[in-house]
């Protein structure tokens, strides 16, 4: 059931929130007339707050079609709301602080930050091909402009050009396949194009839309083989855009990639919570492949990373792989363990960027060696990096390690074996450069001497992150709720 | 799982996509590859000079295209389909009632504050 | 406040956060936040205590368990806590120990640079030790043991600067972790044939028969070896005395009372799950270490290493007392030893803190300048001796009587009593050795003399505490009556038989677990117990003194017959006899282990004490003693020349054997490596290594191989993301 144009309205109060502030923030800058000023900063927060209010108060009606089905409004589009709601909140705390951004006015930032917000919202929710291709976009060409923003720094002129180019080859082919599916169904809507599909129709086109459909959500979520673009964009952009992407657009991907496929590509069956596949496109073993593939070549590639930015983006490549464990299996569980793993994933992977920003304020670059000595020098800095790493590694009493729990039980109890051992071992991997990182922190003599101050709110701001990172870890019973309620809304 | 392939009908309208597909695919990639591996491969500078009908080259080629002109373009798109959507809107602007009326409002709003943006941003002036 | 006992390990784990964060720069450094918080633990575990003393119930149980880890319902983790007689008991141990400590610590630490530090230690030992205690599953003690074994590192090598402490520390693990290993294996058999964690459950499971025999035995056997590695048992006792090489109040702590405790505590809180076999196994493991070490300790000339090696010899007795199925004996023993020998080690500390030495060689006198001192340390040495009105005489009593009665029942394992008995007398002679060599007599060091002082309050206060607590009375009375032996939870073991000496009693160890089953009240298996049993156990609380078994369980199923149980046998026949074996133990040993105390501390007297009488020939002669005493004294060169002499002779070979075998043995891990790549050499560099090397050098080469295509070309990544979509089309199209 489906709400016409007008009446959608009231549910749509996060969006607004968003775009009157995108709205506002113009004619501050525009006002401001480039001078650096804390209103715009404030705005941002205020816009973004308001966001994650609205969208945490969002009624829950489970699987309400908005605007004519366009966008669906169910538990699972909240959660990733809120989730990316939170991601954006935290990234604009960061952006305050953050030396590469000081001299400029910030006002055009956070337009193109709470930009790729509204376009989250719209990704997380979407469920018209149309809509959902614009909401990719959107959520795609603000980002090139915040990885390109240091107008000045090659890096980020680099990062910002390879981004557009890839992006737009991998959007090209997404909605090639697009077209594919419309054609073959004659409908936009992908709840229709689902039980079309179901209903048998020539396999081999629909397998060319799948894998052309996974070209552009791979690349969303940057998995191999769509991956290469991620290392080079995420040690240009400035920290905290990297910080940002890593997370945010990261999540949204997911959340369409779940909900395209098995709306798309399986119908629900039997017991609740189990899904089987309605045409014939053995999509689930090709994403255990590239499950596999993805968290192999994210964690070996990153052992060998001197520069603390790509390592955590080699790093996040390899997590995505983790959570696509997860989404091969067809079960609900499965899908609860993705989102548990992203709400741990988010407070892991921003704190420590987080540290990074902290750091490379005070030595103006992001290499291993400037970390060496943080223990004294910043020792909780430091210490909250090193929580923030063993969690990243999957090791208790961290909330990654409970997500892993989840996430390797499920596959396990599926039968899935091999995926599961080449996880393990891929973790295993995983803390050598995590714990590299540490042991230059707390057993190297610091190279930049001198206390690295850090001010009163960047110490709040660590502690938010930290305790839940360390909290989960032992106590996790709400989050999982949050997760299991949220995936129970989104059969439908 | 069954052979794909195998499910190929030569009578299926997407077939010809597909040969279309392949052809196009396969004359690009094969032409470039068959040319550089049979192809005599002797560097001279000449050859990988730019042509200018056979006279020397005596500016670099690679001129620089002003942005103004690519900003220009852009400005243009955006508010050429914003006119795209008054039509119809003036066309039915009565059926539509105070509602039609808020909601362009709403939109052609939207894209003035975009418009003063790009104002204020020089975006406008030639120079 | 019983539902409270939860928070108690907390309380010393934000003391640790505090004391690491901010400790140097809070007043004082941050001492009395240790102080206050385990205060506060002690005063919460006191309270309890004494609401489970009210309570007055053997079977009391407070078990509360909430499922932590659930997946799915089909693997649960559950987390909660335990609290019984016997933890109720071990709370006040720990806390009290831990915080008599910290006040000693307070004035021997002090003005050392880590002291902030040393105290965030102490609070991180005790809050793991705590919640070792207080844990249910084998779960979560397995983690707290963990815990415990890095707190002891941390505190054994403290002072890391000294190799030595550092190696020491090193040790501990390690040694501690050979046996951790054991334990690990022993209870993943326990949970891969039960299924679950929880001790219940798995007793229940061992009921329902999921594992049994000889897997059963090894289970147990393994979840020993825990035991074994901290409670320093033969052969992984070898850490102990190295662990000397911490603070004294470090040794007070860990040796003397709590972690070495651990051990005999997870024996006794997993009873239910040994075999006889199982018992047969730990009954003389501990014989042996508390006989070997026992002999070490007569030649020891530092002051702490004796009391270490005598640490490990009454932990010998504790397992000793478990493995002959005194439980209330074992259990009584680690109470009452954690006073004794935590005022021991303390009393030591205060004379090493006024001599600035700890060999015995330089002390002597010193009563005359630390009479506190003197008098507790005299105390807490007449209680361990065994002497009749002190707490160590009434915890090795029933000791003695258990391995005597079991002795008596299975006249092949005499030797286990035996050999505890001599080595009472050993314990005795050589503590009172320790005592006149270092207070009575004359002072061997006269500069040290001079210097030495009594040790301020904050010193001797704990010292008069744990000296008042080493008196049987505390003790006597309720500690029989509320820590009974559980019942076994394995079914169907020999029953006892209705008439002693019968064929099939091999064994007179616990049995009839079906306590534990769900079902009948009767216990299944050979023999004639009729329900008479449940009348006759009913019907008789616990006397003073004798342990009478009771199950443990909140149905009232049959008695478990254990060591003499006085009633709780078919026919009126049995009951008698039962009673008239456990009286005869009981006489016989108490008179046994007061008569080879007395020659102990005789012959400690005599030998070291006469001094007084010929001092320059006896000071002479305290080194080579048998000969001189062979040649004065008559009566005791007769002593000399055969027990002592033989007895020194076999403690220097049996420390010989100890340092180079059983040292060696564990050394040997690194040994190996050394020999065997001399012996195998390039193979084993180029094989083992090459494997080990190799893995690593694959991943990081692969790494590189890997990080080749990331060439920054952007038209390279297009290229890649069209193949890519080749390839998975044309794989899964074919």
């Amino acid at each position: 059931m489906s709400l016409g144009n007008l009446a959608s309205l009231p549910y749509f109060l996060p969006e607004f929130a968003v775009t009157a502030t995108i709205l506002l923030l113009i004619v501050v800058h525009v006002a401001g007339r480039n001078r650096r000023s804390p209103a715009a900063a404030l705005l941002a927060m205020v816009g973004t707050g308001s966001a994650l209010f609205f969208a945490w108060m969002t009624p829950a009606g489970a699987g309400t079609g908005l605007f004519e089905g366009m966008v669906v409004l169910d538990g699972f589009a909240v959660f990733f709301k809120v989730l990316t709601a939170l991601a954006t909140l935290i990234v604009v705390f960061m952006s305050i602080d953050c030396y590469e951004l000081t001299d400029k006015s910030q006002a055009e930032y956070y337009i193109f930050l709470l930009s790729v917000l509204l376009g989250m919202f719209l990704l997380s929710s979407a469920s018209d091909i149309v809509m959902l291709y614009l909401a990719l976009e959107l959520v795609s060409i603000p980002s090139y402009l915040l990885a390109g923003y240091l107008k000045g720094k090659d890096l980020s002129n680099e990062a910002s050009t390879k981004y557009v180019v890839y992006g737009a080859t991998a959007s090209g082919v997404m909605i090639y396949g697009f077209s594919l599916l419309y054609g073959m169904t004659g409908s936009t809507q992908i709840s229709v194009i689902g039980n079309a599909l179901a209903s048998g129709t020539s396999a081999l086109p629909a397998l060319l839309a799948a894998v052309m459909v996974t070209v552009g959500f791979g690349y969303k979520i940057a998995a191999v083989p769509f991956h290469m673009w991620s290392p080079d964009v995420y040690e240009g952009a400035p920290i905290p855009v990297t910080a940002f992407l890593s997370v945010g657009p990261k999540a949204a991907g997911f959340a369409i990639l779940v909900r395209f496929f098995y709306t798309v590509f399986a119908s629900p069956e039997g017991a609740e919570g189990m899904w089987k596949l309605s045409s014939s496109v053995d999509w689930p073993f090709l994403f255990a492949v590239l499950s596999a593939v993805t968290m192999t070549v994210g964690n070996l590639v990153a052992i060998n990373q001197s520069n603390v930015k790509r390592l955590l983006a080699y790093s996040s490549i390899a997590h995505a792989g983790y959570m696509m464990m997860g989404f091969v299996l067809l079960t609900s569980v499965g899908l609860k363990a993705i989102l548990f793993y992203l709400i741990v994933y988010l407070f892991m992977n921003l704190g420590a960027f987080y540290v990074v920003v902290l750091v490379a304020n005070g030595s103006r670059s992001e290499e291993i060696s400037d970390f060496s000595g943080l223990g004294t020098r910043a020792p909780l800095a430091a210490v909250s990096l090193a929580v923030f790493l063993f969690a990243l590694t999957g090791i208790p009493p961290f909330s990654g390690f409970i997500g892993k729990v989840y996430l390797f039980a499920e596959v396990i109890n599926r039968g899935v074996y091999w995926l599961a051992l080449v996880a393990a071992l891929n973790s295993v991997v995983s803390l050598y450069y995590y714990a590299r990182i540490v042991k230059v922190m707390f057993l190297e003599e610091p190279v930049h001497t001198g206390e690295l101050t850090v001010a009163f709110v960047p110490r709040v701001m660590l502690a938010i992150l930290v305790v839940p990172t360390l909290l989960f870890g032992v106590y996790w019973e709400p989050v999982i709720r949050i997760a299991e309620s949220s995936v129970r809304l989104l059969t439908n | 799982m069954a052979n794909l392939v195998s499910t190929i009908r030569f009578s299926d309208p997407y077939f010809s996509i597909l040969l279309l597909l392949i052809i196009a695919v396969g004359m690009s990639v094969g032409f470039v590859f068959l040319s550089q591996a049979l192809g005599p491969k002797r560097y001279e500078r000449i050859k990988y000079s730019v042509y200018e009908c056979g006279v020397d080259p005596f500016t670099s080629a690679s001129v620089r295209v002003s942005v103004k002109f690519y900003l220009v373009a852009l400005l243009f798109i955006l508010f050429d389909l914003e006119t795209a959507f008054l039509y119809p809107w003036a066309v039915l602007f009565r059926d539509l009632g105070l509602f039609g009326f808020l909601e362009m409002a709403i939109f052609v709003g939207i894209l003035l504050v975009g418009l003063i943006y790009a104002w204020k941003k020089g975006a406008l002036d030639w120079q | 406040m019983i539902r409270y006992a939860y928070i108690i390990p907390f309380l010393p784990l934000l003391s640790f956060f505090v004391n690491l964060a901010v400790g140097k720069r809070l007043p004082r450094k941050g001492d009395w936040v240790s102080l206050a918080t385990i205060g506060a633990g002690l005063v919460m575990s006191i309270v309890i205590f004494f609401e489970v003393f009210r309570i007055y119930d053997p079977n009391f149980r407070y078990h509360v368990v909430v499922p932590w880890l659930s997946l799915e319902g089909r693997f649960v983790i559950n987390a909660g806590i335990l609290v019984d007689n016997l933890t109720a008991v071990m709370l006040v141990v720990v806390t009290g120990v831990s915080f008599l400590v910290h006040l000693f610590s307070v004035g021997y630490m002090h003005g050392d640079p880590k002291y902030s530090r040393f105290f965030a230690y102490l609070s991180v030992f005790s809050f793991s030790m705590l919640g070792l205690v207080l844990a249910e599953s084998f779960f979560f003690i397995y983690i707290f043991w963990e815990l415990v074994g890095f707190s002891s590192y941390a505190l054994i090598g403290f002072w890391f600067e000294k190799k030595s402490a550092a190696d020491a520390g090193k040790k501990a693990f390690i040694v501690n972790r050979i046996g951790d290993f054991g334990f690990l294996i022993g209870f993943l058999l326990l949970f891969a044939t039960t299924g679950v964690l929880g001790y219940d459950e798995v007793f229940r499971g061992i009921a329902e028969g999921k594992i049994e025999g000889t897997l059963l035995t090894l289970a147990g056997i393994g979840i020993f070896c825990g035991a074994i590695g901290k409670s320093a048992q033969f052969p992984l006792h070898v850490w102990l005395p190295d662990a000397m090489e911490g603070p004294t109040p470090v040794s007070a702590l860990i040796h003397a009372a709590t972690m070495v405790a651990a051990g005999v505590y997870l024996v006794g809180r997993v009873y239910p799950i040994f075999t006889p076999d199982a018992f047969l196994f730990i009954a003389y493991t501990g014989l042996l270490t508390l006989f070997i070490t026992a002999t070490i300790a007569l030649t020891a000339t530092d002051i702490k290493k004796v009391l270490a090696y005598s640490t490990c010899s009454q932990l010998g007795y504790m397992i000793l007392g478990l493995g002959v199925g005194g439980f209330t004996a074992g259990l009584a023993h680690l109470t009452t030893h954690a006073a004794f020998k935590a005022c021991l080690f303390l009393g030591s500390g205060s004379v090493i803190h006024a001599v600035h030495s700890q060999e015995i060689t330089e002390m002597g006198a010193l009563r005359k300048k630390m009479p506190i001192t003197f008098i507790t340390f005299l105390i807490a040495t007449l209680s361990i001796a065994g002497v009749p009105l002190f707490s160590g005489f009434y915890s090795k009593d029933m000791i003695l009587k258990s391995a005597l009665l079991f002795g008596m029942k299975n006249p092949q394992h005499m030797i286990l009593f035996a050999g505890a008995l001599l080595t009472a007398g050993m314990t005795a002679y050589y503590m009172f050795r320790l005592v006149i060599r270092t207070f009575l007599g004359e002072p061997k060091d006269r500069h040290k003399f001079d210097h030495a002082h009594e040790s301020p309050p904050n010193m001797w206060v704990p010292l008069v505490v744990l000296a008042g607590l080493s008196f049987s009375f505390w003790y006597s009375g309720w500690f029989g009556d509320l820590v009974k032996t559980p019942a076994s939870a394995i079914p169907a073991v020999h029953a006892v038989p209705a008439s002693a000496g019968s064929a099939d009693s091999v064994l007179h160890v616990p049995s009839a677990g079906a306590a534990f089953a769900a079902e009948s009240a009767e216990p299944k298996g050979a023999g004639h117990e009729p329900a008479a049993h449940a009348a006759a156990a009913s019907e008789r609380p616990g006397t003073p003194g004798h342990a009478v078994p009771a199950p443990q369980g909140e149905k009232h199923p049959p008695a478990v017959p254990h060591e003499a149980a006085p009633g709780a046998e078919a026919g009126g026949h049995g009951a008698s006899h039962e009673a008239h074996l456990d009286h005869l133990a009981h006489v016989w040993s108490m008179y046994l282990s007061v008569l080879f105390g007395t020659l102990g501390i005789g012959l400690a007297f005599v030998v070291f004490r006469f001094r007084w009488i010929d001092p320059e020939k006896v000071a002479t002669a305290v080194r080579p003693v048998h000969t001189f005493l062979l040649n004065k004294w008559y009566f005791d060169e007769l002593y000399e020349a055969t027990a002592v002499n033989g007895t020194k002779a076999l403690s220097r070979a049996l420390g010989w054997f100890d340092l180079y075998v059983v040292d060696g043995l564990v050394n040997l891990c690194a040994q190996l490596g050394v020999w065997a790549s001399f012996l195998i050499g390039k193979f084993d560099n180029h094989v083992v290594d090459g494997a080990v090397n190799g893995v690593a050098d694959v991943t990081i080469g692969s790494g590189s191989f890997f990080r080749r295509f990331q060439t920054g070309k952007l038209y390279h990544y297009v290229f890649v993301l069209a193949g890519g979509v080749l390839i998975i089309f044309l794989v899964k199209a074919f």
